[in-house]
């Protein structure tokens, strides 16, 4: 599902070139679950970005879903975007401005889906997280973990085949960092959508199939 | 997706609550001023009817204790000597209403049950010809139609299409203003307050009918002078004109300068008024880029979130160009409904198509500006790097 053939990522100023990533293999079967640990500044987001297709590797070759995509770009890379990949951030990343049913049907917006279908689908997702009975609230009326629910429907609703989640329990507590990862699980047990996870909790690393450490920009495990 | 935009503006409303009444106030203020500025234009291209070029008008002051005959003389004499000059090719006399002088008379007469109201000029039988008027029908009264049964008038186009519209022609017709009079001539327009001035039914009379006992003569003068010599007749026309009426007393002006003078009075308030216009619209243009500046910058995450979900570099130019044409709509809408007012209850005195045409340029105006300024930061929003500021925060 996610091929990654010797990925370098540096980022240059005038005078310093910073190598976040080097010489990086991975591969994602179909329907995993994986989890990629590694210090701050190690490359984690870096990766996430480049599987994501939000950031160009400098050297290197990406495969997603079958297809090579790493010279995609333009209005060929945004419609892969929107129908093979979700996303979902450490800081939700919802718009406060509209309302909770209404950030989940954004990705479809840009799939041309006619409102009524949109509405539909939307609240299908929601019910899968558990929050239909939240759908015409704000996100400032919800708590973390539900904010962070109402971002993986968000992420679910376009059906991806991929779903990236850059720490998803990074900025809640324990508890609903539980309630997050068994949602996940479940999307990843029940529609067989892979998962590429970045995490620095070791605790829910082990939940996830297999784990990848990285360290300097490069796999150490 | 305009639905969805239609939704967040209006969760937006408060903060772009200064960007509608902005747009408000400049859709009231440039109605008024294109509404004000298509009817002046409308007027000004109608035409004067007359020609105001290489002429001059002239005032002199007859003595008072001239009686009816020795007064008439002095008339005759005063056209045929400066006639006579070098330089010039024509020359009238008029009663008190002369081209862009500012004066207006006016009478009104049953004529078997006809309103008529018209305004009045009274001038000699050379006067059509040192105007250059232009007729529809008929000709320029004459010496001999003074001895015919009924006073002699001209009268414009106005008159005939405002009060005879379905008569073929009105030529030898004999109609009631101030007592019989029979029309024998029509000229086209004679627009003489200025170029801005509304075409009414207007009336040539005969000096007969200004000075029914011939003891208050005609005091004023227009003269024609043949091309590029109105400057150098001055002088001579000055020396003979106080020679001739014992009376140092005598005005010469330029017409094409008066004509200047008289336009002012729409002129000046016109400029000032597109002055404005242009300062507001620059205004506006300043403050929506500075808004949409803003607004970018406080919601990059958004635009990376927007990018990651599939939008493309054209959908985001497109959401912020359409997110602010939205609240100009809204802003437009209300500006519409209140300009339509002044049409339909007929608040002013000009007609209603410069109303609805200042509605029209109004709102293209405002609508081109918002795209314009709306374009750029736009097109910088889409340009920003999602990767980037999706971890800003």
């Amino acid at each position: 599902m996610i091929e990654l053939q010797n990925i370098s990522k540096s980022y240059r100023t005038d005078t310093i070139e910073t190598l976040a990533l080097q010489h990086m293999n991975l591969s994602v079967p179909a329907g995993e679950f994986l989890s990629i640990m590694g210090p701050s500044g190690c490359g984690k987001s870096t990766l996430l970005n480049i599987m994501g297709l939000i950031d160009e590797p400098t050297e290197g070759r990406v495969a997603l879903a079958g297809k090579e995509v790493t010279n995609y770009n333009g209005s060929k890379v945004a419609r892969f975007r929107n129908e093979q990949l979700g996303f979902i951030f450490q800081s939700f990343h919802l718009i406060n401005d509209l309302s909770v049913v209404d950030n989940v049907e954004l990705p479809l917006l840009y799939r041309r889906v006619s409102g009524k279908e949109r509405r539909r689908l939307a609240l299908e997702a929601l019910e899968r997280v558990g929050l239909s009975n939240r759908a015409n609230h704000f996100p400032t009326q919800l708590s973390g973990g539900q904010k962070q629910r109402v971002a993986i429907a968000r992420a679910i609703v376009g059906r991806p085949n991929i779903i990236l989640a850059d720490e998803p329990t990074g900025n809640l507590d324990s508890h609903m960092g539980d309630e997050i990862m068994d949602i996940l699980t479940r999307l990843n047990q029940e529609l067989g959508t892979t998962i590429v996870m970045v995490t620095h909790d070791e605790r829910m690393a082990k939940k996830t199939h297999r784990l990848v450490r990285l360290s300097d920009g490069e796999r150490v495990s | 997706m305009l639905s969805h935009l239609l939704k967040l503006m209006w969760n937006k409303r408060r903060a772009n609550g200064l960007i509608f009444l902005e747009i408000l106030l400049a859709f009231v203020v440039l109605f008024g001023v294109y509404a004000f500025g298509f009817y002046n234009l409308d007027r000004y291209s109608s035409p004067l009817g007359f020609s105001y070029a290489n002429s001059l008008g002239v005032r002199v002051d007859i003595a008072d204790d001239l009686d009816s005959l020795a007064s008439i003389e002095l008339q005759r004499r005063m056209v045929r000597e400066v006639g006579a000059l070098p330089g010039v090719a024509s020359v009238s006399m008029l009663g008190p209403i002369n081209p862009f002088g500012g004066n207006t008379w006016r009478t009104g007469s049953d004529d078997n049950g006809f309103d008529l109201n018209t305004m009045m000029v009274f001038a000699d039988e050379h006067f059509a010809e040192t105007m250059e008027l232009k007729f529809r029908q008929g000709r320029w009264f004459t010496v001999a139609d003074g001895a015919g049964k009924y006073d002699p008038i001209v009268v414009n186009g106005k008159f005939i299409d405002q009060y005879y519209p379905d008569r073929e022609s009105m030529l030898d017709s004999v109609i009631q203003i101030n007592g019989e009079k029979k029309i024998v001539g029509v000229v086209e327009d004679y627009k003489y307050h200025s170029n801005f001035a509304e075409n009414m039914p207007l009336t040539f009379f005969t000096q007969q009918e200004y000075n029914p006992d011939g003891t208050d003569p005609f005091e004023q003068l227009v003269i024609r002078a043949e091309p590029g010599r109105t400057a150098e007749i001055e002088e001579p026309l000055y020396n003979l004109l106080t020679d001739l009426t014992k009376n140092t007393d005598v005005v010469i002006w330029n017409m094409a300068q008066d004509r200047i003078k008289a336009n002012r009075p729409v002129v000046i308030p016109l400029i000032i008024l597109i002055s404005i216009s242009a300062f507001l619209l620059i205004n506006i243009a300043l403050g929506l880029f500075g808004v949409l500046f803003t607004q970018i910058s406080h919601r990059r995450a958004e635009i990376g979130l927007r990018k990651a979900m599939g939008a493309t570099p054209v959908e985001i130019t497109t959401q912020f160009v359409l997110e602010i044409l939205i609240v100009t709509a809204a802003g437009l809408l209300l500006g519409t409904f209140f300009a339509v007012q002044v049409p339909l209850l007929e608040l002013l005195p000009i007609p209603d198509r410069f109303f609805y045409l200042g509605i029209v340029a109004a709102i293209v105006t405002i609508v081109l500006i918002v795209v314009l300024c709306a374009l750029i930061p736009s097109r910088q929003a889409a340009r920003l790097h999602p990767a980037l500021v999706l971890h800003e925060e």
